[in-house]
Order: structure tokens, then sequence, then C-alpha cells
């Protein structure tokens, strides 16, 4: 669910959701933008159960390392990360 | 975007040393606000730790962040083991965890007792009020000594006085026993006064007839020079001996309440390395004032002034 964009490249948001429930398939992603390329997250899955808070965060930043990644990359920054099992 | 040659490389560094600190500069100069908060966190953990420039090397730069699936710098390993970055580091910290992980002796549990004068606390109370926040005290292993808004923290301790709470973590709050703090009129403005009961002693000034006496009397001193090789081949005090980094780092193991003497021409050069050895913790700590220039003058005239 894609909450409200400002001021960020279109379609952004809806790559960051794609990535994550690419790699985690059964993932409730909640992306809200920020400032320019700055976004906060919220991801609910079944895969974070049993796992540390920083094994979540990577499993999430695994999965969005290609937005990341470059010179100016679409997404420069997560602002916050929030990951829980459901 | 990370290849082999890259990933061994990394495997390599992490497995150089038990804590492998990738970060931004190095760990005297960091070049980033959170590198320098972690380098400060874990020198007040542990003696000796490794330290990756990413700065350095592009490859390494973006090759960490794939390798360790975490976008930002820095980033902590211990034991081979991805511990995470800034924020964790902090929260480890303030919580006590980072304690266990580094193998670290945890500091005693302390609700520091605090002495607020009523100036003080109406200043320190305003400024919270108004920013709707809450009073932290952070003390670092050198004993300087911030006060802070913000939220409270995890692991955080809890100390009431005059009517306020203050927060510390964990490490602050052991060195803040009996700390008084103060409002006060300053040349450059009102400003808090803190004073604190636990701070090794200021550096004594030592003059060289003092030191002739100390020398005679048969008590154990240490007595360095840190001037240059070639200063000390124009003239020297035959006791005292030069702190090259050998000598330096031997110095820095002595006891904490080891006698030590410090010694330059004139004295500013030994004032600055004085103040090196009180923030390392140790108390009793002398500059002898004049340097020797003054003990030339003063105690033995066969040293060559120049």
């Amino acid at each position: 669910m894609v909450l409200k964009i400002i001021g960020a490249e279109d379609g952004v948001a809806e790559r960051i959701e794609a990535a994550i429930r690419g790699a985690i398939p059964d993932a409730q992603v909640q992306v809200k933008a920020g400032g320019a390329a700055h976004f906060e997250l919220q991801v609910v899955a079944e895969a974070f159960r049993g796992k540390s808070m920083v094994q979540q965060h990577q499993l999430v930043y695994g999965a969005i390392a290609e937005l990341m990644a470059g010179g100016a990359p679409p997404v420069h920054a997560i602002d916050r990360l929030v990951t829980k099992a459901p | 975007m990370l290849n082999d040659e890259t990933r061994r490389q990394i495997d390599s560094l992490i497995a150089s040393d038990r804590v492998v600190l990738f970060m931004k500069g190095n760990r005297s100069q960091p070049q980033c606000g959170f590198s320098a908060t972690v380098v400060q966190i874990l020198g007040e953990l542990v003696p000796e730790f490794t330290t990756v420039d990413v700065l350095a090397d592009p490859a390494i730069r973006d090759g960490i962040k794939a390798y360790s699936s975490w976008p930002t710098i820095p980033q902590l390993y211990v034991g081979g083991e991805f511990v995470g970055g800034c924020d964790i580091v902090r929260e480890m910290y303030g919580s006590g965890e980072l304690y266990e992980k580094l193998g670290a002796e945890k500091p005693a549990l302390v609700v520091p007792v605090l002495h607020v004068s009523d100036a003080a606390a109406k200043f320190l109370g305003d400024a919270a009020a108004r920013a709707g926040q809450q009073l932290h005290m952070r003390i670092d292993n050198a004993f300087q000594t911030k006060a802070y808004l913000g939220p409270v923290e995890a692991g955080e301790i809890a100390a009431e006085a005059s009517g306020l709470t203050f927060h510390f973590d964990r490490a602050s709050a052991a060195r803040a026993d009996g700390l008084r703090i103060d409002y006060v009129e300053t040349p450059h403005g009102h400003d808090l006064a803190i004073e604190n009961p636990n701070a090794p002693p200021a550096v004594h000034a030592m003059d060289a007839p003092s030191l002739k006496a100390l020398m005679d009397s048969g008590r154990a001193y240490h007595l360095f020079d840190v001037r240059t090789p070639e200063e000390r081949a124009t003239a020297s005090i035959p006791q005292a001996k030069l702190l090259d980094p050998p000598t330096l780092a031997a110095a820095e193991k002595l006891p904490k309440d080891a006698l030590i003497v410090l010694h330059c021409h004139h004295g500013g050069r030994s004032a600055q390395a004085a103040e090196h050895f009180r923030q390392l913790g140790f108390r009793n700590v002398h500059n002898l004032v004049g340097g020797i220039d003054a003990w030339s003058q003063l105690v033995d005239s066969s040293v060559p002034r120049y």
C-alpha cells in the first residue's frame, strides 16, 4: 500500500514495494515518502519470526539494495524502518 | 555489485581483528558524525579495535553495503558477526548489551546523587519545558560533560534532583555520582558550571626547585621529556626519558596513581602532554613550569640554554 508521495520520483515507492515483495513474498509493505528520495517503511512478514531486529532489517535492506546503489539512486535514505512478524 | 575479489577482501578485513569498524575517516579523525559517535563508544569499551576507512576505497565503500545488506556507514563487526550501524550501537551501549557483546566490564549500576543549584534547576527546567523534551547528561571517559535535551532512550538511568529528572546512559551514571551543577555568570554570559568529584584532578604545576627536591627525596617518579631528539641533544635533564612512541606506549600502561612529571623547553608542549595523561585517568600528573629553561636558570646552570 502506497500512502503518499511527496517530492519523490514517480513510481519509486511502488518499486520499493515490489522489490521487498520479490524477496519476502508474504510481506505487507507500507511505504511513506519523506523528502526527495527519503522514505519510511513498515514491513510485516512471517519471515521475520525468530530473527533479531538487525537480521529483519538486513532482509529488507538486501531486497532494496539495487534501488539504493550508484551515484544518484532513486532511494537515497530510509529514514525509518519498522519490521515485525504478524 | 559485489564482485568476488571485493568480497574476499572484506572477508579478510573482518577476520583481521575481533572488533572491526567500517567507517568514514579513522579513529583519530572521523569524517562524519555517525562514525565519530561509534568510535567514541568503542574507545570507551575496548582498548584496541581495527577501523577501515571506506572513503579510501570506493570498492569497499559500495561493497560493504551489499556484503552486510546494510545501506549506511558506519558498520560494526564483532567476532566476524555484523552488529549494526550507529543507532544500534548507541542503543546497545545505552542498554548495556554492547558490554557483553564486546566482553567489556560493565560499569556498576548507579543511580547518581546530584546536587543542582536553584539557578541551574530553573535554567534546565525551563529549557526542557520549552522544548517539551527530557534532560540528559553524558559524561565521556575523559570526563567531558554534556547536557542535552531529547527523548528517553532504552536502558537509561533516571536520577532526580531539585524537582528535575536527569537521564544518563549506564557509563555516564557511574561517573556522575556526586555531580554538582550550578548556573553562573561568566565573561561570555551565563553558563552551567559542573563539578565532578570523580574526575581526575587537574594537572599540577611543578616548579624547577620542587622537581629537584623530588629527585633528592628518593620517592618514585617518572620524568618524561616531550621535546624532539635534536633539542635533547642540545640540552637535557639526565633523569628525564625522551617520550618517543615506545616510551609513550609504556608510560600509558603505568599505574594510574604513578607520579608523572613532563617537561619540554618552556612548558607549553608538556602541558598538552600532561593533559593527555590526565584524560587517560592519571591522577598525579605534573608539568614542569618554565621547562628545561627554568631548570637551567634555577637548578642546574650546567644545562645549556637555547
